[in-house]
């Protein structure tokens, strides 16, 4: 469906670049939810904006690497020529559902102009598709909602509003960059099982992004974790959780609090991640890491198999997963 | 609570003037919240966002005006206290570490300002060393003094917030979403800071959060508000592992379990948040409640004490 391939996002001149993605690969199968996991500036949200032709501009680019979209690469491609050719069927949503939606139109204006570029379409078919799509994400009274404006609505509609125009393309792969991040548990929990009934229903696959370790573990079906830029592991939820074998990942674990409750501390990771382009030799975590050895310093890690579809981005990984 | 309570607020109620689509509102952010806070304790404000959380904590500091009620530190109504002297005692850690310090002073200037205003320093020695302590205190190399907000992390911008609340050392320190905006791995170490602090300094202290997580780890006490009142408060493990309020048990139930044999996505029901605008004639959480009967849509059930905790519910 969607296949990454070597993908690296640089900044600065092209004579010096300076990687903030560098060398990311994965594969997003068809209807599978691949988490992808790390902490601010990590370069997760520089992969999903790379992946959807998104990056800012001036600013970073994409120096190598391709995007494959049903086989054929989508980095060359200018938005419109993505449409033409058929694979303008990605979308997005953000963290923020308030600072996406305009403030000063109604929401069924908004969802039904998404719904005419793609479907060309006007009138009263775009506005009888908005209102389908509204009823999709289970908006409560969807008829009359239509006419409501992005202020009048909680925090969690306005999300099912963002994900609405998303499915107006009747997305392949859905890309959803922290959209829970904003919103409270008890709603985060609603937006989330939405994001994976629709998932399932419309068979569409999904990249989602996220800092945080305890929502990837009751929504994705397979994990990547990010650190500076590279992947450092990546395997089946079920398996990342059961045997996390990069130490930043088990670092990232032990460090939630929902894993330590009672615990008089919290183990924390010391230290900081590295500025991009800082590390020039050797390990990316090799700063950070308890376990690091000298070789660590000078080597690049190599990229191990530990299991079937468990990568390991570490010349030391941990092989039981650590002490429980 | 005891009688070494160093902070007594009682019957707290705050409300704001809102104006909307042409008319004017009042919106009773608190509604009759009373709290009492022990000398040496942590105790956990726990709520959706609009529940009036932080209202309670910035009612605390001077920062909102309440309608009625009292808050008394030390036995003394603040209100007579003095201004200065309780805001010496009381400080606050805001959520936002990259809009709570001036963009345009030294770090060591922020944490030096309570000290200046108060004349808490003879010389420019001792100021300086007092600075030095309080960045040592929090983790930071002495050397930071010198720097500006905008060279420093995240995370080292939330320790020098917290710096800045220990010179001169206070009683009570409010910390309203202190790790909110912090990465986990971030998070973990600005609250073992935090923990280290209250026990070194002997602080009491009041930790409004969003996140049960959190308010689990660092937490003696936990209080759980909806839309203004508090429904239930208890030890933290009693909240935690025996939550009785419909509330808190969706609250602890929505937790995302970092265990992925453990998925809850699509089995609990949740329901919509509710509008500060029309709050409802009984129990404000009767809309989404599964235990609403027909007497909590007329009675607003009151705080009582139910075996170990305070409830305020008709059904449980």
């Amino acid at each position: 469906m969607l296949s990454v391939r070597d993908l690296t996002v640089s900044l600065g001149p092209a004579t010096a670049p300076v990687d903030i993605v560098a060398g990311v690969s994965f594969e997003l199968g068809k209807g599978e939810i691949l988490g992808l996991v790390g902490e601010s500036g990590c370069g997760k949200s520089m992969t999903s904006l790379a992946v959807m032709g998104l990056l800012p501009q001036p600013g970073p680019r994409i120096r190598t690497g391709q995007v494959l979209l049903e086989g054929s690469d989508v980095t060359q491609m200018e938005p419109w020529q993505r449409v033409e050719a058929g694979h303008g069927r990605m979308a997005m949503i953000f963290q923020e559902p308030m600072t996406s939606l305009n403030p000063v139109r109604r929401i069924g204006d908004q969802i039904a102009e998404a719904v005419q570029v793609h479907d060309r379409v006007s009138g009263l078919p775009a506005t009888a598709r908005a209102r389908e799509l509204l009823e999709l994400v289970r908006m409560p009274d969807p008829a009359m909602q239509l006419s409501a404006y992005p202020h009048q609505l909680s925090g969690g509609q306005r999300q099912r509003v963002m994900i609405a125009i998303a499915l107006a393309c009747r997305p392949q792969v859905l890309i959803a960059d922290e959209p829970t991040t904003a919103l409270d548990v008890t709603i985060q929990v609603q937006v989330l099982g939405l994001l994976r009934e629709l998932c399932n229903r419309l068979d569409m696959a999904m990249l989602f992004i996220t800092h945080d370790m305890g929502v990837i573990a009751q929504l994705a079906d397979r994990v990547a974790v990010m650190y500076a830029g590279r992947i450092v592991e990546t395997a089946g939820v079920e398996a990342l959780f059961g045997r996390p074998c990069h130490h930043y990942t088990r670092g990232l674990m032990d460090c939630m609090p929902s894993r330590n409750s009672g615990a008089r501390r919290l183990p924390t990771i010391g230290g900081q991640p590295p500025a991009p382009g800082t590390v020039r030799a050797g390990c990316v975590f090799a700063s950070r890491c308890a376990a690091v050895r000298e070789t660590c310093r000078s080597v690049a890690p190599p990229r191990a198999e530990v299991s079937s579809g468990h990568e390991v981005l570490c010349a030391f990984p941990l092989d039981d997963g650590g002490p429980r | 609570m005891t009688g070494n309570a160093v902070l007594d607020i009682k019957d707290l109620k705050v409300s704001f003037k809102v104006r909307r689509s042409g008319g004017k509102y009042q919106v009773r952010a608190v509604d009759g919240v009373s709290l009492s806070l022990a000398e040496g304790e942590v105790l956990g404000i726990v709520g959706e966002s609009g529940c009036g959380k932080t209202t309670v904590g910035r009612s605390i500091v001077g920062l909102a005006r309440p309608d009625s009620g009292s808050i008394s530190f030390k036995g003394k109504d603040m209100s007579a206290a003095g201004l200065r002297d309780m805001r010496l005692n009381i400080r606050m850690v805001f959520q936002d570490p990259y809009a709570s310090l001036n963009p345009r002073r030294t770090i060591g200037d922020s944490v030096a300002e309570a000290g200046d205003i108060n004349g808490f320093f003879t010389g420019r020695a001792e100021r300086s060393a007092a600075i030095a302590a309080a960045l040592t205190a929090v983790g930071l190399d002495p050397s930071f003094a010198a720097r500006y907000p905008y060279e420093l992390s995240g995370g080292q911008r939330q320790r020098a917030g917290i710096a800045r609340t220990i010179l001169p050392s206070p009683s009570i320190v409010i910390a309203d979403e202190p790790v909110s905006a912090l990465d986990v791995s971030v998070q973990a170490q600005v609250l073992n800071l935090m923990m280290d602090l209250r026990e070194q300094l002997g602080l009491s202290m009041l930790f409004i959060s969003h996140d049960l997580g959190v308010i689990g780890q660092i937490s003696n006490r936990v209080a759980v508000m909806y839309m203004g009142r508090i429904v239930e408060q208890a030890t933290t493990r009693a909240v935690l592992d025996d939550p009785r309020h419909p509330y808190t048990r969706s609250l602890v139930a929505a937790i995302p379990k970092p265990d992925p044999s453990k998925r809850i996505l699509g089995a609990i029901e949740t329901g919509e948040p509710p509008s500060l605008f029309k709050r409802p004639s009984g129990c404000a959480y009767a809309p989404r409640c599964p235990l609403a009967s027909h007497r909590c849509l007329v009675d607003v059930p009151e705080l009582r004490s139910v075996d170990d905790r305070a409830l305020a519910c008709h059904n449980v």
